[in-house]
């Protein structure tokens, strides 16, 4: 086999090995065990990811005000500064969440 | 015309053993940028991902009670309005909240033993769960147990927010399997967390809201709208708000990224200058013996392909695996922020066809452009002063 040919068939090779990892991985999401027994009796949304934050378990609100404790006007602050770059283009970033100062629009936008 | 393109596929492939300087500059920069982002994107997608299925399994509806706009104890009165809308199937009150020990903080979770199944499974590596009437008794997840070497049958001494020593028995220890969810809470009933956190009898840290499945939860969230102080968190609105907090995380990433990509998309685009004027003499030769302005593009763009292919498929093969087997480490601090991931669980990475199309695209789509614009610059001049200029 000709030295150039190397670089385009391994470009190949690699390609088709992403797909089977990608195939894997979507097959082992799938046949995955999540104890949805375990998750529905104990009831908390989110993931054990925030242990040294202690606003990470709790619905919604205060994922983000226990961050820097709740001072007045830390809400806000932490919000904002919360959301940089890409939720502003996220649909979700502009529906009404309640608690998310931000989120208020104008009637008719 | 068969034979043509062969031939100019095969010249396209000796291009790029012939250009190495070249090969190699793009190569590894396309590789670096792209291991950088797939490991990213891999590791956000699969926290969206666990986080969609703990919300799955959420209550239908969580009611909470604000008074100035925060979070206060829930008077278990509301249970009795609440059960009589219609629709509602079961309201079900729960105390739960904090507990700091060494750096960490630890969720105490109390649960009403009434309604467990002993035939459900909850993942437990030893031990068993919390069944009705079981008092002073935890069961823990991997982080607490790890953090102090704990074993089924020991008992472990707890201090609550008013410095009281509450002590309990662990009987369960989550297993690895299930640690994503498990690993910081501490699972009790619901009459030994009301006793540490020092809730006073009637009032809970509130409500799960089950509903009959003919109804629409945010059917049952409007008409408690009326209803006093409460607030209504439907599931839907809970996975929009986790959406949000993770991709406010990506993004400073992808910003990141961004300029990198610039930064690569520039190196790509000077080799490609460089190389141009590198074969000045070579694509003169060309053009006399019959090549078009188009073969010769077309030449560039094949070599761009199967570079680009080759950097971003080994990239996101390379990420799958530093994310996977080695946890991302230094790029996950960035993902998440002040959040903390404990080591006693695998980072979950989830591999969307979105997410790999997108890189594909945001790599190879720049590459292309910076090739296309050399190449012609070259491909246009007269093959004789192309040559002239080449031997000069």
């Amino acid at each position: 086999m000709k030295k150039s040919r190397i670089i385009p068939i391994m470009s190949i090779i690699f390609t088709l090995l992403l797909i089977l990892i990608i195939i894997i991985n979507q097959v082992q999401w799938q046949n995955h065990e999540y104890y949805y027994e375990l998750r529905r009796t104990i009831g908390l949304p989110s993931i054990a990811i925030g242990t040294n934050y202690e606003g990470t378990r709790n619905p919604l609100l205060d994922i983000f005000v226990r961050a820097l404790y709740d001072v007045p006007g830390g809400h806000d602050y932490v919000v904002s500064s919360s959301f940089i770059d890409t939720p502003l283009k996220l649909k979700d970033f502009f529906e009404r969440i309640p608690g998310f100062n931000m989120t208020v629009m104008r009637e008719g936008k | 015309m068969i034979k043509k393109q062969k031939n100019i596929i095969s010249y396209a492939f000796d291009c790029i053993l012939g250009y190495k300087m070249r090969t190699m500059v793009i190569l590894i920069t396309f590789l670096i940028a792209t291991t950088m982002i797939s490991s990213v994107l891999f590791v956000k997608d699969g926290l969206e991902k666990e986080a969609e299925i703990s919300i799955e399994a959420a209550p239908d509806l969580t009611i909470q009670f604000l008074r100035g706009g925060r979070l206060e104890p829930i008077p278990i009165s509301y249970i009795n309005e609440i059960s009589k809308i219609e629709g509602v199937e079961k309201v079900v009150p729960r105390i739960w909240g904090y507990v700091g020990i060494s750096n960490y903080v630890f969720t105490i979770v109390g649960i009403d033993t009434s309604n467990i199944s002993p035939l459900e499974n909850f993942g437990l590596e030893s031990g068993r769960f919390i069944k009705e009437g079981d008092r002073g008794k935890i069961v823990v997840g991997k982080l607490l147990a790890n953090l102090l070497n704990l074993k089924v049958g020991d008992n472990v001494i707890f201090l609550n927010e008013a410095i009281q020593a509450k002590k309990y028995q662990v009987i369960g220890i989550f297993s690895d399997q299930t640690s994503i969810y498990t690993a910081d809470m501490i699972i009790m009933s619901i009459e030994d967390a009301r006793d540490f956190f020092n809730i006073p009898n009637g009032y809970a840290s509130d409500l799960c809201v089950y509903i009959n499945q003919r109804y629409r939860p945010s059917d049952i969230a409007v008409k408690m709208s009326t209803i006093p102080n409460l607030r209504v968190l439907d599931k839907d609105l809970l996975l929009r708000g986790y959406k949000v907090a993770y991709a406010s995380r990506g993004g400073i990433f992808v910003t990141l990224w961004s300029i990198v990509l610039v930064a690569v998309a520039l190196i790509s685009l000077s080799q490609m200058i460089v190389v141009g004027q590198q074969s000045r003499f070579e694509v003169g030769l060309l053009k006399s013996f019959g090549f078009s302005t188009l073969d010769i593009i077309e030449v560039r763009l094949i070599e761009s392909l199967v570079i680009g292919f080759f950097a971003s498929s080994l990239g996101m093969i390379l990420g799958y695996i530093y994310s996977l087997y080695l946890g991302a480490p230094g790029l996950i601090d960035i993902l998440l922020g002040w959040y903390f991931l404990p080591r006693e669980f695998r980072i979950p990475v989830f591999i969307n066809w979105t997410t790999v199309f997108s890189i594909y695209s945001v790599t190879i789509f720049p590459l292309l452009i910076a090739t296309v614009v050399p190449a012609w610059l070259n491909a246009i001049t007269d093959p004789d002063i192309a040559m002239r200029r080449g031997i000069a």
